[in-house]
C-alpha cells in the first residue's frame, strides 16, 4: 500500500509553534554558520535577523510565517480528506469489481427502485409541489358556495352573488369569475368549434401571468354594451392564425359575430379552466346580476395582500350569510368553501400522485433492505478480510467508513442508472397518463430539484442499508470472536437480521400486490358493468350552434332536423339521433324534480337531456314502459318527458309512472310550475362513469325544449361507422357549410376513455407490485442460498446417513416457505390496516378488504417463495457427502 | 543579484533535487553555487517552503542537525520532482530564447 500523507496538525497553537519553532531554527543555523566564520555570538545574532527580513520586524516576520503555516496546514487538511475518500472510493471500486455478480444483482435492484421513484417524484414535484406559474400564486383560493352542513365540495357561483361579492368583499385584490361556453370561429380555415370561457376582468387581474402579445381586457370592456373584444390562446393563435404578428387589432368572425383580437394569452391559462381557445368578456347583464339560484360561475379570489387568508374568507362569510336570509331557496346557506387555488387545479389527481408515491417508496424499501441483506451476508464473506485489516491497524471508524464508502458506490451507480430508468419511466407515464387527467403533467422533466431528490435518495439508501451491515462487521467483539476461531456462530446475528428483512420484504410485497390485486378486481367488475346502452359502432360528434345565426329555438330545431334526415340517407347509416349531453361523463343540467303534488322539499336532483325521437333506437337504450318521443310530441303539444327507471321508482314507488306528471325543471320560473307528463320510462345509465351508480335522468324531446346551443350527433351504422365520417361530413356542409363537426369520436372510445385513468392506475400499481414481488423473490433465494451455504455439512451429513434427496429438499423449502408465511401475516395485517388509503379508488362493489384478493396474493405469494427456494433446495439434494464433509 | 520573480521555487526544488535539506541549508547551497551572487531573502524562502508543501511538491518532517539542533527537513516529493522537470524545460527554453534574441540584437547593433 502506498505511503499515506502525514497527519495534518490540528490545533491552531500547534500550527503557531510549529512555525515558530522553524523560524528559530533557522535564525539558530545562520548564527552557528556566521559563527563558523568568526563572529561572536551576539553579531551573529544581530546579523542573522538583520538578514531575516528586510525593512520589517521580527514579529512582522514570525506573524508572516505563522500565516502562511496555517493557509498549508487548512490545505492539506483538506486535500488529504480528499485524497481519503477517493482512495476509499477506488477501494470499494475495486471490491466491488472483483465480485460482479453481487455488483450487477445490487446496482440493477436499487437502479429499479431509484429509477421508479424519481420518475413518480418528477410527477408529484411538477404536479404537486410546484407552485402555480401565477404571481402571487399562493394567495390564490377557489371560492364556492356552500350548499347545506353536509355540504364539502361546494357549488358554482351565481352571478347575483358574484356581484355583491364584488361589491362587499374588500379583503380580495381582484374576484375571477368565469364560466364555460362554446363558439364556431369562421373565416380562419375550415369552420372550427372553439372552447370560450367568459371571464370577468378581474380573471386576469388575480391570476396574472404577462400577455403574449397585445393586452388583457380591464373593467371597462367588461359590462354589456362595451366592444366586443376577444383574447385568444397562445395554442390558437398558431393553429388558426399562424402566429400572425399583427394579430391584435384584428377582427375575427365568432359564432356569427364580430370581435376585436386584443390579445395573446400565454399557454400556462390551460391550468385555470382547462383547455380554453378564447377570453371574452362576462359583461354580466342588470338581470343576470339579479339572479341568485342558478350558479354557474367558478370563482378565484386574490387575497389582498397582507390580509390573512382566514379574515377574508370570514369576511366573505359575512356577506354570503346575508345573502342567504336575502334570498332563501337559492341553493347556497351562507357558507363558503374554500380551497387553496394549486390544490383545486389538482383536484383528484392528487390522492392518486400520493398513493403512487407511497407505492414506489415501499419497493425502493425493499430494494434497500435486499441489498441490505446481500451486504450482510458478504460481511459474513468477508469476516477474515475485515479481521485481517483491523490485526494490521484499520481502527473501527476506518473500517466503517471503507464498508460504507462500498454501498454509497452501489447506491451511487444505482442512481446514475436510476436517472436512465427515470427517463424511460417519465416518459412512460407520460405517454401512458390518458390526456388531461393529470393536470401540468407534461411540464414534468427530470430538472433540478428531481435530480437533487435521486442523489438524496440514494445517498439515503447508501447510508440506511450500508450502515448497519458495515458497523456490523467492523464490531471489535465480532472480531474477536473470529479471531478465537469459533465457527458457524459468525453468522447468527447476522442470518437472523437478513431472515427479518426478507420478512419485511415479503410484507411489502403483499401490500403493494393486494392494492394492485384491489384495482385489477374493481377493474374486472367496472368492465362488466352494463352502461344501459350499447356503445358499439355509434359515432358521436358535436355541432355548436352559432347564435348569430340560429337565434330562435325553432331556427334551431330546424337545422338539426335537416341534418339528422341528410346524415340518416348517407348508405350505411342505420339510425340517427341527437342528444344535449351523451349519457356518459359528468357534467349538464342539474334541476331538482318532484312529482306533482309532491311536498315543494320533497324533491330529487336529477340530470336533463334533451332528445331527439330515435336516441332509444341508436343508442340502443331498452324501453322499460310507455314511449319514447315520437314526431308528435310538438312544441305546441302537450310537454312530455321520458324518465329512467330508477328515477322513475324513487319519484313514485311501485305505482306506474306513465301518465303520471312531473313538476319541469327546465323552465326558469318558479311561481307558475310547468307540469310535464311522463310517457315512458327507460332502463337506467351510469352517466357519471361505470364506477358509479346510475344516474338519475330525466329526458325531455327536442321539439320542446332544445335546452344547449350545441348537441351531439349520434349516428349508428350498419356498416363500420369511422368509415361513414367523411360522408356526414359532406351531409352536415350541405345543410349549413360554416357548422363544424366538433371532436368526432366512437362511443366505445369514450367509454374506454372514461375508464383509461382507473386502467392506467392499475397497471402501474401492478407492475409495481410485479418489481416488489421480485425484489422480494431475490431476497428469500439470496437467505436460502446463504442457508444451504451454511448448512453444507449438516446436509452431507444427513445425506451420508441416508436422508433421500426429497428429504433435504424439504427440509430448505420449508425453511423459505416459513420466512414468506410469517411475512405474509405481517403483510395483511399492514394491508388491513392501509386498506382505507386505497378505498376510494375502488370499484363500490370491491371491498378494500376484500379477502378474495388477500387470499390469492397470500397464496402466490407462498407460491413463489417455495420455487424460489426449491433451487438452492434442489442444489443442496446433489450435495456431495464427502465433499461436503471434507472441507 | 536579486531574484527574477517567479524562479524562486524552482531553484528551490532544484536544491532538494540532491537531498532532503531544512531551510537554511537550502540558503547556504544556494548562495554557494551562486558565488555569493544570489540574495535570497530568508522569510521569503520560508513562505516558499511552506506554499510548495501546502502543493504537495514538497514534503517536511522534523529531524536533528548535524550539530544537534532541530530543524523541519524538506524532500521531494513524486510530483515535486515531475514538476521540477517542466519548470526546468520551460526556464531553460525562456532562457535559450532570451539569450538568441538579445545576441541578435547585440550583433546587429
Amino acid at each position: 500500500m502506498r505511503r499515506l500523507f502525514r497527519l495534518p496538525l490540528r490545533s491552531p497553537a500547534r500550527i503557531q509553534s510549529d512555525a515558530d519553532d522553524e523560524l528559530a531554527s533557522f535564525l539558530d543555523a545562520r548564527s552557528d554558520d556566521l559563527v563558523a566564520r568568526g563572529l561572536s555570538p551576539a553579531e551573529a545574532r544581530d546579523e542573522a535577523l538583520r538578514r531575516l527580513a528586510t525593512g520589517e520586524t521580527l514579529e512582522a516576520t514570525r506573524a508572516r510565517l505563522r500565516r502562511s503555516a496555517k493557509r498549508r496546514e487548512e490545505r492539506v487538511r483538506v486535500s488529504d480528506f480528499i485524497d481519503e475518500i477517493s482512495h476509499d472510493v477506488q477501494f470499494a471500486v475495486r471490491q466491488l469489481v472483483r465480485t460482479p455478480g453481487f455488483t450487477v444483482v445490487a446496482v440493477l435492484s436499487l437502479a429499479l427502485g431509484i429509477g421508479a421513484t424519481s420518475a413518480i417524484f418528477s410527477v408529484v414535484y411538477s404536479v404537486l409541489l410546484r407552485p402555480l406559474p401565477f404571481a402571487h400564486a399562493e394567495r390564490l383560493v377557489s371560492l364556492r358556495e356552500r350548499n347545506g352542513r353536509d355540504d364539502t365540495q361546494g357549488m358554482v357561483v351565481t352571478a347575483g352573488n358574484y356581484g355583491s361579492w364584488l361589491a362587499l368583499a374588500h379583503d380580495f385584490e381582484a374576484l375571477a369569475a368565469y364560466g364555460y361556453g362554446s363558439a364556431t370561429l369562421t373565416g380562419a380555415g375550415e369552420p372550427q368549434s372553439l372552447q370560450l370561457l367568459r371571464a370577468s376582468a378581474g380573471y386576469w387581474k388575480a391570476m396574472y401571468l404577462p400577455p403574449t402579445a397585445g393586452r388583457y381586457f380591464g373593467a371597462d370592456e367588461d359590462h354589456p354594451g362595451a366592444p366586443a373584444v376577444i383574447v385568444i390562446s397562445q395554442h390558437l393563435w398558431q393553429s388558426a392564425f399562424g402566429s400572425d404578428p399583427r394579430i391584435v387589432g384584428r377582427d375575427i368572425t365568432l359564432g356569427g359575430r364580430p370581435y376585436t383580437v386584443i390579445g395573446v394569452a400565454p399557454a400556462e391559462y390551460a391550468l385555470a379552466g382547462g383547455l380554453t381557445d378564447a377570453w371574452i368578456p362576462l359583461a354580466l347583464s342588470a338581470s343576470q346580476l339579479a339572479e341568485h339560484s342558478d350558479h354557474e360561475y367558478a370563482v378565484v379570489g386574490l387575497v389582498r395582500q397582507g390580509v390573512p387568508q382566514s379574515r377574508a374568507i370570514d369576511d366573505l362569510t359575512t356577506v354570503e350569510t346575508s345573502l342567504a336570509h336575502e334570498y332563501p331557496g337559492g341553493f347556497f346557506d351562507g357558507g363558503i368553501i374554500t380551497q387553496p387555488l394549486s390544490d383545486a387545479v389538482v383536484g383528484s389527481a392528487r390522492q392518486l400522485l400520493l398513493i403512487l408515491l407511497g407505492a414506489v417508496l415501499l419497493v425502493l424499501l425493499i430494494a434497500c433492505s435486499n441489498i441490505s441483506s446481500l451486504l450482510l451476508a458478504r460481511a459474513g464473506a468477508r469476516e477474515t478480510e475485515i479481521a485481517v485489516r483491523g490485526a494490521l491497524g484499520a481502527g473501527h471508524g476506518r473500517i466503517v467508513r471503507q464498508l460504507l464508502a462500498e454501498s454509497l458506490v452501489l447506491a451511487m451507480a444505482g442512481a446514475v442508472i436510476g436517472l436512465a430508468v427515470a427517463a424511460a419511466g417519465l416518459r412512460f407515464l407520460v405517454t401512458m397518463t390518458p390526456q388531461g387527467s393529470v393536470p401540468r403533467l407534461d411540464e414534468a422533466s427530470l430538472n433540478a430539484p428531481v435530480l437533487a431528490f435521486t442523489i438524496a435518495i440514494a445517498l439515503g439508501c447508501g447510508i440506511v442499508f450500508g450502515l448497519y451491515p458495515a458497523l456490523r462487521a467492523a464490531n471489535p467483539e465480532l472480531q474477536q470472536l473470529l479471531r478465537e476461531g469459533s465457527r458457524g456462530t459468525g453468522g447468527g446475528m447476522g442470518a437472523r437480521l437478513r431472515e427479518a428483512l426478507v420478512i419485511a420484504e415479503v410484507a411489502i410485497a403483499l401490500v403493494l400486490l393486494v392494492a394492485a390485486g384491489l384495482l385489477v378486481r374493481s377493474a374486472m367488475l367496472v368492465q362488466r358493468v352494463d352502461p344501459g346502452f350499447d356503445p358499439a359502432n355509434v359515432l358521436v360528434a358535436g355541432i355548436s350552434l352559432p347564435d348569430a345565426r340560429y337565434q330562435t329555438d325553432d331556427a334551431r330545431r330546424g337545422v338539426l332536423d335537416r341534418i339528422a334526415s341528410l346524415v340518416g340517407a348517407v348508405p350505411g347509416v342505420a339510425q340517427v339521433a341527437m342528444v344535449s349531453r351523451i349519457p356518459i361523463g359528468d357534467g349538464g343540467f342539474d334541476c331538482r324534480l318532484r312529482a306533482e303534488g309532491a311536498d315543494e322539499r320533497a324533491f330529487i336532483i336529477a340530470s336533463v337531456r334533451s332528445a331527439s325521437p330515435d336516441f332509444p333506437k341508436t343508442m340502443r337504450v331498452p324501453l322499460v314502459a310507455g314511449r319514447f318521443f315520437s314526431p308528435s310530441d310538438v312544441a305546441a303539444g302537450p310537454p312530455v318527458a321520458v324518465l329512467t327507471r330508477s328515477l322513475a321508482h324513487r319519484l313514485f314507488g311501485e305505482a306506474d309512472p306513465v301518465g303520471r306528471r312531473v313538476v319541469d325543471c327546465t323552465s326558469g320560473s318558479t311561481e307558475a310550475p310547468l307540469m310535464r307528463t311522463v310517457v315512458g320510462v327507460i332502463g337506467d345509465m351510469h352517466a357519471n362513469g361505470l364506477q358509479r351508480d346510475p344516474t338519475n335522468e330525466i329526458y325531455v324531446p327536442i321539439a320542446q325544449v332544445v335546452l344547449e346551443h350545441s348537441m351531439k350527433l349520434l349516428v349508428l351504422g350498419s356498416v363500420a361507422v369511422t368509415s361513414l365520417v367523411p360522408a356526414i361530413r359532406r351531409a352536415v356542409a350541405a345543410v349549413d357549410p360554416l357548422l363544424p363537426l366538433a371532436r368526432v369520436r366512437t362511443m366505445d372510445e369514450i367509454v374506454a376513455r372514461s375508464l383509461a385513468v382507473s386502467r392506467f392506475t392499475t397497471l402501474l400499481l401492478l407492475s409495481l407490485g410485479g418489481m416488489g414481488l421480485t425484489l422480494a423473490v431475490i431476497g428469500i433465494y439470496g437467505v436460502i442460498a446463504y442457508f444451504v451455504a451454511q448448512r453444507r455439512r449438516e446436509i452431507g451429513v444427513r445425506i451420508a446417513l441416508g436422508a433421500t434427496a426429497g428429504r433435504v429438499v424439504r427440509l430448505v423449502v420449508r425453511e423459505g416457505v416459513t420466512l414468506a408465511v410469517i411475512g405474509v401475516a405481517v403483510g395483511c395485517a399492514a394491508a388491513l390496516a392501509l386498506s382505507r388509503a386505497i378505498g376510494s379508488l375502488l370499484y363500490e362493489g370491491v371491498s378494500a378488504r376484500d379477502p378474495l384478493t388477500i387470499i390469492s396474493v397470500a397464496l402466490l405469494i407462498a407460491l413463489v417463495a417455495a420455487c424460489a427456494s426449491a433451487i438452492p433446495a434442489w442444489r443442496a439434494a446433489r450435495t456431495n457427502p464427502t465433499t461436503a464433509l471434507r472441507t | 543579484m536579486a531574484l527574477l520573480k517567479g524562479t524562486l521555487d524552482v531553484l528551490v526544488l532544484k536544491t532538494l533535487s540532491w537531498a532532503p535539506m531544512h531551510a537554511f541549508e537550502i540558503t547556504k547551497w544556494l548562495e554557494d553555487r551562486s558565488g555569493g551572487r544570489l540574495a535570497v531573502e530568508d522569510a521569503a524562502l520560508m513562505q516558499a517552503l511552506h506554499r510548495l508543501e501546502e502543493r504537495r511538491i514538497l514534503s517536511a518532517e522534523w529531524g536533528i542537525t548535524d550539530k544537534g539542533r532541530r530543524a523541519r527537513y524538506y524532500r521531494l516529493t513524486g510530483t515535486g520532482r515531475a514538476h521540477l522537470r517542466a519548470e526546468t524545460k520551460r526556464l531553460t527554453e525562456y532562457a535559450d530564447t532570451l539569450t538568441t534574441i538579445l545576441a541578435a540584437r547585440s550583433a546587429r547593433g
